[in-house]
Parts: C-alpha cells; sequence; structure tokens
C-alpha cells in the first residue's frame, strides 16, 4: 500500500513538471528545486522502509550507485540491497541539503546520518552525498549517487 | 599573446592528449576524458592555474575523508605544500552525456607523500561537468575511499 502511495505521489509530481515546462527559466528553476528536494523525501521513506518498487520509479536504468566502501552498484544491485537493509534501518536522515540546478541537470549535495540494527548489533554511521539528477521527457530522475563517510560535524 | 594559464593548460592538454585511448565512443566523450586527464596532470604538478579554468566557480569538491570544499578551498589544497602527489591515474572511466552536462565514473589512483609520509589511495569518484558557452566545468566532484 504504501508504494502504491509513493507511485501516486511520483506520477503527481512528473505530472506537474511537464506544466512547468512552459514557466519562466526562474520559475522553472524553483520548480525544479521543489521537485527534486520532494523526490529526495520519497528516495529516503522508500530506502528506509524497504520499498524498491517505490525507489525504482525515480532511478534512471542506468543509474549507478556509490557505496561508503567505494563499490559501484547498478540501479539492480542498489535496489536489491535497499531491500535487504531497508528493514534494519531505524532512522535515514538527510541534512544541509543544497540543490543546484543547471538546466536539465540538478545537483543536490547534503549531508546523512543512518541509525539501525544489523545483526541484533546497533549502528551509526555519517558521511556525505551528492545526486545528481537528469530531466528525461519532463521527469526526474537520478543518474548517479554517492556516498562518502565522514563526520559533517568536522567539515574543515 | 595567450594568458599564461591558457599556455600551460595547453601544454597539459597537448601531453596528455595523446593518452587518452579511442575507446571514448564520440567527441563530448572524449573531451571529457582529455580534461580529467589534465586535471590529473595538473594536480601532480601542483599546477593551480591549469586546474582553475577546469572548475566551475560553483564547484562543490567532496573529498574521500568527507571534507567538503568549494573552489577557492580546493584550489588551495592543490597547491599546498604538504601534498605531493607523484603518481596520479584514472581507471576504468565511463562517461554519460546528458545534453550540455556529463557525468564521469571511475577510480582515481593517487600515490605520493603527505606531510612527509607516504600514502596511497584508492577512490571511487563521480564528477558532473556542464558545457558552458562551449567550454566544460566541473560543478561537482565526489570521492569515496574504495576500502571494499
Amino acid at each position: 500500500m504504501k508504494s502504491l502511495a509513493l507511485r501516486i505521489l511520483v506520477c503527481g509530481l512528473a505530472t506537474g513538471l511537464t506544466l512547468e515546462a512552459a514557466l519562466p527559466q526562474t520559475e522553472d528553476e524553483l520548480a525544479a528545486r521543489t521537485m527534486i528536494m520532494a523526490l529526495e523525501n520519497i528516495w529516503n521513506n522508500a530506502e528506509k522502509g524497504g520499498d524498491a518498487a517505490a525507489l525504482s520509479l525515480i532511478l534512471d536504468d542506468a543509474m549507478v550507485y556509490i557505496d561508503e566502501d567505494g563499490s559501484l552498484l547498478t540501479k539492480m544491485q542498489f535496489l536489491e540491497q535497499v531491500k535487504q537493509t531497508g528493514p534494519q534501518l531505524q532512522s535515514l536522515v538527510t541534512d544541509a541539503m543544497s540543490v543546484h540546478v543547471y538546466g536539465e541537470t540538478a545537483l543536490v549535495a547534503g549531508t546523512y546520518r543512518v541509525t539501525g540494527v544489523a545483526r541484533g548489533k546497533a549502528f551509526h554511521r555519517e558521511g556525505r552525498f551528492i545526486d545528481t539528477w537528469v530531466r528525461k521527457n519532463g521527469a526526474w530522475l537520478c543518474v548517479a549517487a554517492q556516498a562518502t563517510p565522514g563526520a559533517p560535524g568536522d567539515v574543515k | 599573446m595567450k594568458a599564461p594559464w591558457k599556455t600551460s593548460q595547453l601544454a597539459i592538454l597537448a601531453m596528455v592528449a595523446s593518452s587518452i585511448q579511442a575507446s571514448a565512443q564520440n567527441p563530448v566523450q572524449e573531451r571529457i576524458l582529455i580534461l580529467e586527464s589534465a586535471w590529473n596532470q595538473a594536480v601532480q604538478l601542483r599546477d593551480g592555474k591549469a586546474v582553475e579554468p577546469l572548475l566551475g566557480n560553483e564547484l562543490i569538491y567532496i573529498d574521500y575523508d568527507g571534507t567538503v570544499m568549494n573552489k577557492g578551498q580546493y584550489m588551495a589544497s592543490v597547491k599546498s605544500s604538504a601534498l605531493h602527489a607523484e603518481q596520479v591515474t584514472n581507471e576504468a572511466m565511463k562517461v554519460r552525456v546528458y545534453g550540455a552536462s556529463a557525468v564521469v565514473v571511475g577510480v582515481y589512483r593517487e600515490e605520493g607523500t603527505r606531510h612527509g609520509k607516504r600514502y596511497l589511495h584508492r577512490e571511487r569518484f563521480v564528477d558532473t561537468w556542464l558545457n558552458r558557452e562551449g567550454a566544460w566545468v566541473c560543478v561537482a566532484s565526489q570521492s569515496t575511499l574504495i576500502t571494499h
């Protein structure tokens, strides 16, 4: 049911984008920022819930994901990982996000904090990420995402 | 008369152009790969003037340890006397072009000394390039240490 709700939301957002394409550039950029922030929230909820089906809708088929250990995952590999690790997550919080829109490409940079329990052991991880989004046929899709571990509080 | 940085950049480009294999599928991909190699050469030479035109003013640079830098901070790190990169290479690069933007995924290998101590890093990176009036500039670069 949650997956269905997310699908409806994604479809609604995508439809809205098509309408916004005719607006002046600045308004289009503003709409793009709002859209991308919404998509980032959808991502977090889907990942936390292990909802690979919902997440799949906002990822480009050629999307690449670079995990905290430097491993390179395809979309399918990432979705499989989400299915497995989602139930382990207690919280997934992104913060300090900035959205940069460059026409049909957008970048989101921010920090993340993840807590959970895996094999009976609590874990806490944090770091920085950049997600790269591209607008294809009116819909924004993530084409690359990367996580780099580190303590965001220790920014130099 | 060409500006000094242009001379420097062209010299580096000429040096690395021959090293780019014909693996790139189109001229844009080939161009981006040349710029990636030029960036490496400039880092190795601590040539800030050569690095500068490769980067957009709004650059977001996330280093392998999670440090985030803007363009000025990154430029300073390239020129830092504490860092001496002796060998800088990229491996397994793939370029995807999306109109006026391009995303490069690859492995960055750097070997050298920092504060007198030897180091060797292998990092997976994503660089995002934008085409601005015919010139490609990198606006985001992130690295993650390969530990798996």
